[in-house]
Protein backbone atom coordinates (compact mmCIF):
# COMPACT_ATOMS: atom_id res chain seq x y z
CA UNK A 1 0.00 0.00 0.00
CA UNK A 2 1.74 3.23 -0.82
CA UNK A 3 1.89 6.65 0.97
CA UNK A 4 -0.31 9.65 -0.01
CA UNK A 5 0.86 12.72 -0.72
CA UNK A 6 1.01 14.49 3.00
CA UNK A 7 2.43 10.97 4.42
CA UNK A 8 5.35 11.58 1.48
CA UNK A 9 5.70 15.37 2.47
CA UNK A 10 5.82 14.05 6.33
CA UNK A 11 8.55 11.80 5.73
CA UNK A 12 10.38 13.92 3.64
CA UNK A 13 10.20 16.41 6.76
CA UNK A 14 11.22 14.06 9.26
CA UNK A 15 14.09 12.27 6.88
CA UNK A 16 15.44 16.44 6.53
CA UNK A 17 14.84 16.79 10.12
CA UNK A 18 17.16 14.11 11.06
CA UNK A 19 19.87 14.63 8.32
CA UNK A 20 20.14 18.01 7.48
CA UNK A 21 21.84 20.88 9.80
CA UNK A 22 21.78 24.75 9.00
CA UNK A 23 24.04 26.94 10.19
CA UNK A 24 25.89 30.31 9.20
CA UNK A 25 28.95 30.21 6.79
CA UNK A 26 32.07 31.71 8.24
CA UNK A 27 34.43 31.81 5.62
CA UNK A 28 37.76 30.07 6.92
CA UNK A 29 41.49 30.93 6.43
CA UNK A 30 42.13 28.01 4.03
CA UNK A 31 38.99 29.03 1.83
CA UNK A 32 40.57 32.68 1.84
CA UNK A 33 43.56 30.63 0.37
CA UNK A 34 42.01 29.02 -1.78
CA UNK A 35 40.29 32.23 -3.46
CA UNK A 36 43.81 34.13 -3.56
CA UNK A 37 45.21 31.11 -5.26
CA UNK A 38 42.74 31.29 -8.48
CA UNK A 39 42.41 34.86 -8.72
CA UNK A 40 45.32 36.02 -11.62
CA UNK A 41 46.78 39.22 -9.65
CA UNK A 42 47.63 36.63 -6.50
CA UNK A 43 47.45 33.59 -8.01
CA UNK A 44 50.15 33.67 -10.67
CA UNK A 45 52.57 34.88 -8.11
CA UNK A 46 51.96 31.56 -6.33
CA UNK A 47 52.02 29.65 -9.20
CA UNK A 48 55.11 30.84 -10.39
CA UNK A 49 56.26 29.95 -6.97
CA UNK A 50 55.12 25.99 -7.23
CA UNK A 51 56.78 26.25 -10.51
CA UNK A 52 60.17 26.95 -8.44
CA UNK A 53 59.85 24.69 -6.07
CA UNK A 54 58.86 21.86 -8.39
CA UNK A 55 61.77 22.39 -10.60
CA UNK A 56 64.14 23.22 -7.73
CA UNK A 57 63.12 19.86 -5.75
CA UNK A 58 63.39 17.89 -8.96
CA UNK A 59 67.05 19.14 -9.55
CA UNK A 60 68.44 18.53 -5.85
CA UNK A 61 66.68 15.31 -5.83
CA UNK A 62 67.60 13.99 -8.80
CA UNK A 63 70.45 15.87 -10.29
CA UNK A 64 72.43 16.93 -6.87
CA UNK A 65 71.73 13.62 -4.80
CA UNK A 66 71.02 10.77 -6.87
CA UNK A 67 72.70 11.15 -10.25
CA UNK A 68 76.05 13.32 -9.61
CA UNK A 69 75.62 11.94 -5.83
CA UNK A 70 75.62 8.92 -6.00
CA UNK A 71 75.14 7.06 -9.42
CA UNK A 72 77.79 8.62 -11.24
CA UNK A 73 80.41 7.86 -8.69
CA UNK A 74 79.02 4.11 -8.82
CA UNK A 75 79.02 3.52 -12.65
CA UNK A 76 81.61 5.48 -13.82
CA UNK A 77 83.93 3.62 -10.46
CA UNK A 78 82.60 0.93 -10.30
CA UNK A 79 80.40 -0.69 -12.83
CA UNK A 80 82.48 0.50 -16.23
CA UNK A 81 85.84 -0.75 -14.93
CA UNK A 82 84.35 -3.78 -14.02
CA UNK A 83 82.67 -4.65 -17.43
CA UNK A 84 85.81 -3.10 -19.50
CA UNK A 85 87.64 -5.50 -17.45
CA UNK A 86 85.60 -8.71 -17.85
CA UNK A 87 84.74 -8.45 -21.36
CA UNK A 88 87.21 -10.25 -23.68
CA UNK A 89 88.81 -8.31 -27.10
CA UNK A 90 88.18 -4.91 -26.86
CA UNK A 91 88.50 -4.69 -30.94
CA UNK A 92 85.34 -6.93 -31.63
CA UNK A 93 82.12 -5.81 -32.88
CA UNK A 94 80.32 -6.99 -29.67
CA UNK A 95 82.55 -5.16 -27.41
CA UNK A 96 81.77 -1.69 -29.41
CA UNK A 97 77.64 -2.47 -28.59
CA UNK A 98 77.51 -3.50 -25.62
CA UNK A 99 80.41 -1.85 -23.80
CA UNK A 100 81.40 1.11 -26.18
CA UNK A 101 84.57 3.32 -26.64
CA UNK A 102 87.21 1.04 -24.73
CA UNK A 103 89.26 4.14 -23.96
CA UNK A 104 86.08 6.18 -22.12
CA UNK A 105 86.51 6.79 -18.75
CA UNK A 106 82.70 7.66 -17.72
CA UNK A 107 79.62 6.13 -18.66
CA UNK A 108 78.05 8.86 -20.67
CA UNK A 109 80.98 8.61 -23.03
CA UNK A 110 81.17 5.17 -23.52
CA UNK A 111 78.07 4.66 -25.19
CA UNK A 112 77.07 0.30 -24.83
CA UNK A 113 74.29 -0.94 -24.08
CA UNK A 114 75.25 -2.02 -20.54
CA UNK A 115 77.09 1.35 -19.94
CA UNK A 116 75.33 4.12 -21.19
CA UNK A 117 71.96 2.18 -21.64
CA UNK A 118 72.01 1.48 -17.87
CA UNK A 119 73.34 4.36 -16.84
CA UNK A 120 70.79 6.49 -18.93
CA UNK A 121 67.63 4.12 -17.70
CA UNK A 122 68.81 3.59 -14.30
CA UNK A 123 71.17 6.08 -13.25
CA UNK A 124 69.38 9.30 -14.71
CA UNK A 125 65.87 8.72 -15.27
CA UNK A 126 65.06 6.72 -12.48
CA UNK A 127 65.52 9.74 -10.11
CA UNK A 128 63.92 11.90 -12.45
CA UNK A 129 60.99 9.94 -12.96
CA UNK A 130 60.55 9.31 -8.73
CA UNK A 131 60.60 12.57 -7.68
CA UNK A 132 58.72 13.61 -10.73
CA UNK A 133 55.55 11.47 -10.29
CA UNK A 134 55.79 12.31 -6.14
CA UNK A 135 55.79 15.99 -6.63
CA UNK A 136 52.83 15.81 -9.44
CA UNK A 137 50.65 13.20 -7.17
CA UNK A 138 51.26 16.14 -3.87
CA UNK A 139 50.10 18.97 -6.34
CA UNK A 140 47.15 16.66 -7.82
CA UNK A 141 45.93 15.21 -4.34
CA UNK A 142 46.55 18.48 -2.29
CA UNK A 143 44.09 20.87 -4.20
CA UNK A 144 46.54 23.08 -6.07
CA UNK A 145 45.80 21.56 -10.08
CA UNK A 146 42.74 22.32 -10.29
CA UNK A 147 43.41 26.03 -9.37
CA UNK A 148 46.53 25.77 -11.74
CA UNK A 149 43.58 24.60 -14.55
CA UNK A 150 41.74 27.46 -13.10
CA UNK A 151 44.29 29.98 -13.53
CA UNK A 152 45.61 28.79 -17.52
CA UNK A 153 41.75 28.60 -18.34
CA UNK A 154 42.18 32.67 -20.08
CA UNK A 155 45.69 31.53 -21.55
CA UNK A 156 44.80 28.09 -22.76
CA UNK A 157 41.81 29.30 -24.61
CA UNK A 158 44.01 31.37 -26.79
CA UNK A 159 45.57 28.19 -28.17
CA UNK A 160 42.34 26.03 -28.56
CA UNK A 161 42.21 24.80 -25.16
CA UNK A 162 41.06 25.06 -21.67
CA UNK A 163 42.27 24.69 -18.46
CA UNK A 164 42.51 21.51 -17.97
CA UNK A 165 44.96 20.59 -20.67
CA UNK A 166 47.35 21.74 -17.98
CA UNK A 167 47.22 18.42 -16.59
CA UNK A 168 48.60 16.46 -20.06
CA UNK A 169 50.71 18.93 -20.28
CA UNK A 170 52.43 18.59 -16.73
CA UNK A 171 52.34 14.47 -16.90
CA UNK A 172 53.59 14.75 -20.41
CA UNK A 173 56.57 16.95 -18.72
CA UNK A 174 56.79 13.33 -16.67
CA UNK A 175 56.07 10.77 -19.14
CA UNK A 176 54.46 11.93 -22.97
CA UNK A 177 52.96 8.46 -23.11
CA UNK A 178 50.18 8.70 -20.12
CA UNK A 179 49.75 12.31 -20.93
CA UNK A 180 48.76 11.28 -24.75
CA UNK A 181 46.21 9.14 -22.92
CA UNK A 182 45.01 12.16 -20.27
CA UNK A 183 44.09 13.83 -23.26
CA UNK A 184 40.71 12.45 -23.71
CA UNK A 185 39.74 14.72 -20.44
CA UNK A 186 39.19 17.53 -23.16
CA UNK A 187 35.87 17.86 -25.07
CA UNK A 188 36.04 18.40 -28.61
CA UNK A 189 38.69 16.11 -31.55
CA UNK A 190 39.91 19.88 -32.39
CA UNK A 191 40.78 19.79 -28.96
CA UNK A 192 42.24 16.18 -28.07
CA UNK A 193 44.30 16.82 -31.81
CA UNK A 194 45.86 20.56 -30.56
CA UNK A 195 46.72 18.71 -27.01
CA UNK A 196 48.43 15.64 -28.57
CA UNK A 197 50.62 17.88 -31.19
CA UNK A 198 51.98 19.73 -28.73
CA UNK A 199 52.75 17.16 -26.44
CA UNK A 200 54.86 15.18 -29.45
CA UNK A 201 56.41 18.58 -30.18
CA UNK A 202 57.05 20.89 -27.20
CA UNK A 203 56.74 18.84 -24.56
CA UNK A 204 60.03 17.17 -23.12
CA UNK A 205 59.44 14.11 -20.70
CA UNK A 206 61.26 13.91 -18.17
CA UNK A 207 63.96 11.71 -19.02
CA UNK A 208 64.91 13.70 -21.12
CA UNK A 209 64.93 16.69 -18.77
CA UNK A 210 66.71 14.67 -16.36
CA UNK A 211 69.35 14.14 -18.90
CA UNK A 212 69.10 18.12 -20.20
CA UNK A 213 70.11 19.25 -16.54
CA UNK A 214 72.82 16.58 -16.49
CA UNK A 215 74.29 17.35 -19.66
CA UNK A 216 73.83 21.15 -20.40
CA UNK A 217 73.07 23.05 -17.30
CA UNK A 218 74.19 25.84 -17.83
CA UNK A 219 71.58 26.40 -21.21
CA UNK A 220 68.58 24.52 -20.33
CA UNK A 221 66.71 27.55 -19.53
CA UNK A 222 66.72 28.26 -23.50
CA UNK A 223 66.26 25.46 -23.98
CA UNK A 224 62.76 25.85 -22.18
CA UNK A 225 61.88 29.55 -23.28
CA UNK A 226 62.19 27.85 -27.29
CA UNK A 227 59.69 25.26 -25.76
CA UNK A 228 57.86 27.24 -24.35
CA UNK A 229 57.51 30.55 -27.20
CA UNK A 230 57.01 27.40 -29.32
CA UNK A 231 54.00 25.73 -27.77
CA UNK A 232 52.25 29.08 -27.61
CA UNK A 233 53.17 30.57 -31.39
CA UNK A 234 51.91 27.08 -33.28
CA UNK A 235 49.32 26.45 -30.08
CA UNK A 236 48.11 29.64 -31.73
CA UNK A 237 48.38 28.24 -35.53
CA UNK A 238 46.69 25.66 -34.98
CA UNK A 239 43.88 26.70 -33.03
CA UNK A 240 42.76 29.31 -36.08
CA UNK A 241 43.64 26.40 -38.97
CA UNK A 242 41.73 23.75 -37.24
CA UNK A 243 38.01 23.51 -37.43
CA UNK A 244 36.29 22.43 -34.50
CA UNK A 245 34.89 24.27 -31.40
CA UNK A 246 36.60 25.15 -27.84
CA UNK A 247 33.72 25.21 -25.25
CA UNK A 248 34.13 26.71 -22.15
CA UNK A 249 34.10 24.24 -18.94
CA UNK A 250 33.05 24.30 -15.24
CA UNK A 251 35.85 22.66 -12.66
CA UNK A 252 35.03 21.62 -9.31
CA UNK A 253 38.07 22.86 -7.31
CA UNK A 254 38.11 21.34 -4.16
CA UNK A 255 39.37 22.45 -0.59
CA UNK A 256 43.33 22.30 0.12
CA UNK A 257 44.22 19.28 2.15
CA UNK A 258 47.00 17.48 3.09
CA UNK A 259 47.22 14.50 0.41
CA UNK A 260 46.27 10.77 1.78
CA UNK A 261 50.16 8.72 1.72
CA UNK A 262 48.87 5.65 1.00
CA UNK A 263 46.83 7.56 -2.08
CA UNK A 264 50.43 9.01 -3.59
CA UNK A 265 52.38 6.10 -3.04
CA UNK A 266 49.69 3.83 -4.97
CA UNK A 267 49.76 6.38 -7.46
CA UNK A 268 53.47 7.28 -7.47
CA UNK A 269 53.85 3.16 -7.89
CA UNK A 270 51.52 2.82 -11.09
CA UNK A 271 52.99 5.38 -12.68
CA UNK A 272 56.74 4.98 -12.07
CA UNK A 273 56.22 0.91 -12.38
CA UNK A 274 54.85 1.81 -16.03
CA UNK A 275 57.20 3.90 -16.97
CA UNK A 276 59.88 1.76 -16.35
CA UNK A 277 58.21 -1.44 -18.01
CA UNK A 278 58.32 0.94 -20.96
CA UNK A 279 61.64 3.00 -20.21
CA UNK A 280 64.57 0.65 -19.49
CA UNK A 281 63.91 -1.74 -22.81
CA UNK A 282 63.83 1.08 -24.84
CA UNK A 283 66.86 2.67 -23.66
CA UNK A 284 68.86 -0.67 -23.92
CA UNK A 285 67.00 -1.11 -27.25
CA UNK A 286 68.04 2.04 -28.57
CA UNK A 287 71.14 2.20 -27.63
CA UNK A 288 71.99 -1.59 -29.39
CA UNK A 289 69.75 0.05 -32.93
CA UNK A 290 72.13 2.97 -32.91
CA UNK A 291 75.03 1.12 -32.59
CA UNK A 292 74.49 -1.25 -35.04
CA UNK A 293 73.83 1.55 -37.63
CA UNK A 294 76.95 3.05 -36.80
CA UNK A 295 78.33 -0.13 -37.25
CA UNK A 296 76.42 -0.40 -40.85
CA UNK A 297 77.98 2.78 -41.93
CA UNK A 298 74.65 3.53 -41.86
CA UNK A 299 74.86 6.47 -39.47
CA UNK A 300 77.73 8.00 -41.57
CA UNK A 301 75.89 7.44 -44.67
CA UNK A 302 72.53 9.63 -43.54
CA UNK A 303 74.81 12.49 -42.00
CA UNK A 304 77.15 13.30 -45.12
CA UNK A 305 73.39 12.47 -47.20
CA UNK A 306 71.74 15.52 -44.91
CA UNK A 307 74.87 17.53 -44.01
CA UNK A 308 73.31 20.32 -46.42
CA UNK A 309 70.11 20.58 -44.39
CA UNK A 310 71.62 20.39 -40.94
CA UNK A 311 74.25 22.68 -41.56
CA UNK A 312 72.76 25.61 -43.73
CA UNK A 313 69.16 25.44 -42.75
CA UNK A 314 69.02 24.13 -38.81
CA UNK A 315 72.96 25.59 -38.04
CA UNK A 316 74.05 22.70 -36.43
CA UNK A 317 76.84 19.89 -37.17
CA UNK A 318 76.40 16.89 -39.23
CA UNK A 319 77.34 14.99 -37.02
CA UNK A 320 73.58 15.31 -35.05
CA UNK A 321 71.85 12.73 -37.70
CA UNK A 322 72.91 9.84 -35.32
CA UNK A 323 71.42 11.82 -31.83
CA UNK A 324 68.43 12.41 -33.99
CA UNK A 325 67.74 8.69 -35.34
CA UNK A 326 68.18 7.94 -31.62
CA UNK A 327 65.67 10.40 -30.55
CA UNK A 328 63.17 8.07 -32.67
CA UNK A 329 63.80 5.58 -29.84
CA UNK A 330 64.70 7.48 -26.83
CA UNK A 331 64.82 11.35 -26.46
CA UNK A 332 67.03 11.12 -23.33
CA UNK A 333 69.26 8.76 -25.56
CA UNK A 334 69.65 11.30 -28.09
CA UNK A 335 70.81 14.39 -25.64
CA UNK A 336 73.24 12.27 -24.03
CA UNK A 337 74.38 11.54 -27.45
CA UNK A 338 74.93 15.49 -28.38
CA UNK A 339 76.47 16.15 -24.87
CA UNK A 340 79.75 14.48 -26.59
CA UNK A 341 79.29 16.16 -30.05
CA UNK A 342 81.86 19.39 -30.44
CA UNK A 343 79.57 22.13 -30.38
CA UNK A 344 78.81 26.25 -29.71
CA UNK A 345 76.63 26.74 -26.68
CA UNK A 346 74.33 28.17 -29.76
CA UNK A 347 74.16 25.10 -31.76
CA UNK A 348 73.72 22.81 -28.67
CA UNK A 349 70.57 24.44 -27.67
CA UNK A 350 69.31 24.75 -31.16
CA UNK A 351 70.20 20.06 -31.54
CA UNK A 352 68.41 19.80 -27.85
CA UNK A 353 65.27 21.76 -29.35
CA UNK A 354 65.41 19.94 -32.51
CA UNK A 355 65.83 16.66 -30.70
CA UNK A 356 62.63 17.95 -28.51
CA UNK A 357 60.66 19.34 -31.26
CA UNK A 358 61.81 16.49 -34.19
CA UNK A 359 59.43 13.30 -33.88
CA UNK A 360 57.95 11.69 -30.20
CA UNK A 361 59.46 8.87 -29.45
CA UNK A 362 58.25 5.57 -30.10
CA UNK A 363 56.23 5.01 -27.33
CA UNK A 364 54.19 7.84 -27.83
CA UNK A 365 53.81 7.19 -31.17
CA UNK A 366 51.77 3.96 -30.73
CA UNK A 367 49.97 5.51 -28.16
CA UNK A 368 49.10 8.33 -30.58
CA UNK A 369 48.19 5.56 -32.94
CA UNK A 370 45.56 3.93 -30.51
CA UNK A 371 43.83 7.12 -30.05
CA UNK A 372 43.71 7.39 -34.04
CA UNK A 373 45.38 7.00 -37.43
CA UNK A 374 44.25 9.84 -39.13
CA UNK A 375 45.17 12.23 -36.25
CA UNK A 376 48.42 10.92 -36.30
CA UNK A 377 49.39 11.20 -39.58
CA UNK A 378 47.86 14.53 -39.21
CA UNK A 379 50.46 15.09 -36.41
CA UNK A 380 53.29 14.14 -38.04
CA UNK A 381 52.29 16.16 -40.66
CA UNK A 382 52.39 19.28 -38.54
CA UNK A 383 55.52 17.93 -37.29
CA UNK A 384 57.33 18.14 -40.46
CA UNK A 385 56.17 21.15 -40.99
CA UNK A 386 57.18 22.65 -37.29
CA UNK A 387 60.66 20.89 -37.55
CA UNK A 388 61.23 22.84 -40.63
CA UNK A 389 59.94 26.42 -39.64
CA UNK A 390 61.11 26.49 -36.00
CA UNK A 391 64.09 24.77 -36.51
CA UNK A 392 65.05 27.19 -39.38
CA UNK A 393 63.79 29.78 -36.85
CA UNK A 394 66.16 28.97 -34.28
CA UNK A 395 69.18 29.06 -36.85
CA UNK A 396 68.13 32.80 -37.85
CA UNK A 397 67.29 33.89 -34.58
CA UNK A 398 70.81 32.91 -33.80
CA UNK A 399 72.49 34.51 -36.86
CA UNK A 400 70.78 37.86 -36.24
CA UNK A 401 72.21 37.62 -32.38
CA UNK A 402 75.43 36.54 -33.77
CA UNK A 403 75.78 33.51 -31.83
CA UNK A 404 75.04 31.04 -34.77
CA UNK B 1 42.87 44.51 20.06
CA UNK B 2 43.51 47.27 18.05
CA UNK B 3 47.12 47.90 19.25
CA UNK B 4 48.14 44.30 18.49
CA UNK B 5 47.00 44.77 15.40
CA UNK B 6 48.91 47.66 14.66
CA UNK B 7 52.32 45.93 16.39
CA UNK B 8 51.53 43.06 14.42
CA UNK B 9 51.13 45.44 11.09
CA UNK B 10 53.98 47.36 11.57
CA UNK B 11 56.07 43.87 12.22
CA UNK B 12 54.73 42.19 9.04
CA UNK B 13 55.50 45.42 7.05
CA UNK B 14 59.27 45.25 7.86
CA UNK B 15 59.19 42.10 7.36
CA UNK B 16 56.96 42.51 4.15
CA UNK B 17 59.52 45.49 3.05
CA UNK B 18 62.78 43.57 3.42
CA UNK B 19 61.15 40.39 1.64
CA UNK B 20 60.77 42.57 -1.20
CA UNK B 21 63.62 44.49 -1.19
CA UNK B 22 66.09 41.19 -0.73
CA UNK B 23 63.80 39.89 -3.86
CA UNK B 24 64.97 42.81 -5.95
CA UNK B 25 68.11 42.32 -5.39
CA UNK B 26 68.46 39.41 -6.63
CA UNK B 27 67.32 40.00 -9.72
CA UNK B 28 69.48 42.81 -10.08
CA UNK B 29 72.45 40.72 -8.77
CA UNK B 30 71.48 37.92 -11.42
CA UNK B 31 71.23 41.18 -14.39
CA UNK B 32 74.72 42.37 -12.94
CA UNK B 33 76.41 38.56 -13.44
CA UNK B 34 78.24 38.43 -10.52
CA UNK B 35 77.56 36.82 -7.06
CA UNK B 36 76.82 38.90 -4.21
CA UNK B 37 77.91 38.07 -0.54
CA UNK B 38 77.57 40.06 2.11
CA UNK B 39 78.19 38.66 5.75
CA UNK B 40 76.53 35.73 6.58
CA UNK B 41 73.97 36.61 3.12
CA UNK B 42 74.81 35.12 -0.53
CA UNK B 43 72.95 36.33 -3.52
CA UNK B 44 72.81 33.82 -6.38
CA UNK B 45 73.86 35.33 -9.89
CA UNK B 46 72.23 32.42 -11.97
CA UNK B 47 68.72 32.39 -13.96
CA UNK B 48 67.36 29.84 -11.70
CA UNK B 49 67.85 30.54 -8.03
CA UNK B 50 68.91 34.45 -9.07
CA UNK B 51 66.39 35.64 -11.00
CA UNK B 52 63.40 32.98 -10.91
CA UNK B 53 63.99 32.86 -7.14
CA UNK B 54 64.45 36.67 -6.46
CA UNK B 55 61.38 36.98 -8.38
CA UNK B 56 59.05 34.92 -6.59
CA UNK B 57 61.07 36.43 -3.14
CA UNK B 58 59.85 39.84 -4.97
CA UNK B 59 56.33 38.38 -5.05
CA UNK B 60 55.88 37.52 -1.65
CA UNK B 61 57.43 40.68 -0.24
CA UNK B 62 54.38 42.66 -2.03
CA UNK B 63 52.32 40.01 -0.78
CA UNK B 64 52.68 41.04 2.47
CA UNK B 65 52.93 44.62 2.25
CA UNK B 66 49.70 44.63 0.38
CA UNK B 67 48.01 42.81 3.81
CA UNK B 68 49.15 45.17 5.72
CA UNK B 69 46.58 47.65 6.26
CA UNK B 70 43.92 46.27 8.25
CA UNK B 71 45.51 42.85 8.96
CA UNK B 72 42.44 41.92 11.27
CA UNK B 73 40.35 41.66 8.35
CA UNK B 74 40.97 37.66 6.88
CA UNK B 75 41.14 38.57 3.50
CA UNK B 76 44.10 40.96 4.33
CA UNK B 77 45.78 38.55 6.74
CA UNK B 78 45.40 36.11 3.56
CA UNK B 79 47.29 38.08 1.80
CA UNK B 80 50.24 37.86 4.71
CA UNK B 81 49.71 34.47 4.58
CA UNK B 82 50.35 33.78 0.92
CA UNK B 83 53.17 35.75 1.25
CA UNK B 84 55.11 34.45 3.80
CA UNK B 85 54.01 30.68 2.21
CA UNK B 86 56.25 31.83 -0.73
CA UNK B 87 58.66 32.06 1.35
CA UNK B 88 59.06 28.95 2.96
CA UNK B 89 58.72 27.54 -0.06
CA UNK B 90 61.68 29.49 -1.55
CA UNK B 91 63.56 28.48 1.76
CA UNK B 92 62.06 25.33 2.36
CA UNK B 93 64.07 24.49 -1.30
CA UNK B 94 67.00 26.22 -0.58
CA UNK B 95 67.69 24.02 2.38
CA UNK B 96 66.82 20.86 0.80
CA UNK B 97 69.08 21.85 -1.92
CA UNK B 98 72.10 22.55 1.15
CA UNK B 99 70.70 18.75 2.28
CA UNK B 100 71.17 16.91 -0.86
CA UNK B 101 74.13 18.16 -1.52
CA UNK B 102 75.72 17.12 1.65
CA UNK B 103 74.73 13.75 1.77
CA UNK B 104 76.69 12.58 -0.88
CA UNK B 105 80.74 12.14 -0.55
CA UNK B 106 82.89 14.62 -3.11
CA UNK B 107 83.35 13.41 -6.54
CA UNK B 108 87.05 12.52 -5.65
CA UNK B 109 86.37 10.75 -2.29
CA UNK B 110 86.35 6.93 -2.26
CA UNK B 111 83.28 6.85 -0.01
CA UNK B 112 79.35 7.40 -1.10
CA UNK B 113 78.39 8.94 1.91
CA UNK B 114 79.63 11.87 3.68
CA UNK B 115 81.02 12.31 7.24
CA UNK B 116 78.76 13.70 9.43
CA UNK B 117 81.40 16.52 10.32
CA UNK B 118 81.37 16.72 6.48
CA UNK B 119 77.42 16.74 6.06
CA UNK B 120 77.07 19.56 9.12
CA UNK B 121 79.51 21.86 7.46
CA UNK B 122 77.30 22.09 4.11
CA UNK B 123 75.30 23.70 6.19
CA UNK B 124 77.45 26.22 7.04
CA UNK B 125 77.11 29.90 5.98
CA UNK B 126 76.69 32.41 3.44
CA UNK B 127 72.86 31.48 3.08
CA UNK B 128 70.54 32.90 0.48
CA UNK B 129 68.06 36.04 1.22
CA UNK B 130 65.20 33.34 1.75
CA UNK B 131 66.84 31.44 4.31
CA UNK B 132 67.64 34.88 6.39
CA UNK B 133 64.05 35.56 6.26
CA UNK B 134 63.03 31.94 7.24
CA UNK B 135 63.06 32.86 11.18
CA UNK B 136 61.27 36.50 11.03
CA UNK B 137 58.46 35.01 8.44
CA UNK B 138 57.59 31.83 10.92
CA UNK B 139 56.35 34.84 13.44
CA UNK B 140 53.23 34.27 10.74
CA UNK B 141 52.93 30.51 11.27
CA UNK B 142 52.26 31.62 15.01
CA UNK B 143 49.50 33.98 13.55
CA UNK B 144 48.05 32.06 12.06
CA UNK B 145 47.65 29.33 14.54
CA UNK B 146 46.23 32.36 16.93
CA UNK B 147 44.07 33.13 13.81
CA UNK B 148 42.98 29.05 13.99
CA UNK B 149 42.23 29.38 18.11
CA UNK B 150 40.24 32.25 17.78
CA UNK B 151 37.89 31.25 15.03
CA UNK B 152 36.97 28.28 16.85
Amino acid sequence: MGLSEDERWALIDEISRQTVKSGGYKQTLGDVLGELTVKPLTGIPVAIGVLYAFWSIFGSFAGALMTDGFMVKFFDRYLLPWIQGMWPDPGTWLYFIFVGDPVADNCFEAFGVLTSGLFVAIGVVLPAVLIFYLMMTVLEDSGYLPRLAVLMDTFLHKIGLHGYAIVPTILGLGCNVPAVTATRILETRKQRFIMMTLLAIFVPCGAQIGIMLKAIPDTIGWVFLYLLIGYGIFGFVLNKVIPGSNPEILIDVPPYHLPAWENVAKKMWNRTKGFLKEAVPFVLFGVLIVNLLYLGGVIQWLSDALAPLFVYWFGVPKETTGPLIAAFLRKDLAVAQLAVIPMTAYQMISSVVLVSIYFPCVATFVVMLKEGWKELVAAVGVLICVVFLYGGLIHLIGILLGVA
Amino acid sequence: MKTEHTAVSIYVGIIGMATLLLGLAQILVFAGGTELTVGIMTVPNDFFRGAWGGLVVAFAGALMLSGVREIGDIQQFSKVVLGAILVWIIAGCDIFAMICESIPAGEEAPAFFNSLPGFISGFAPPYAPAVLLLPFSLVIACLIRRWGSSDT
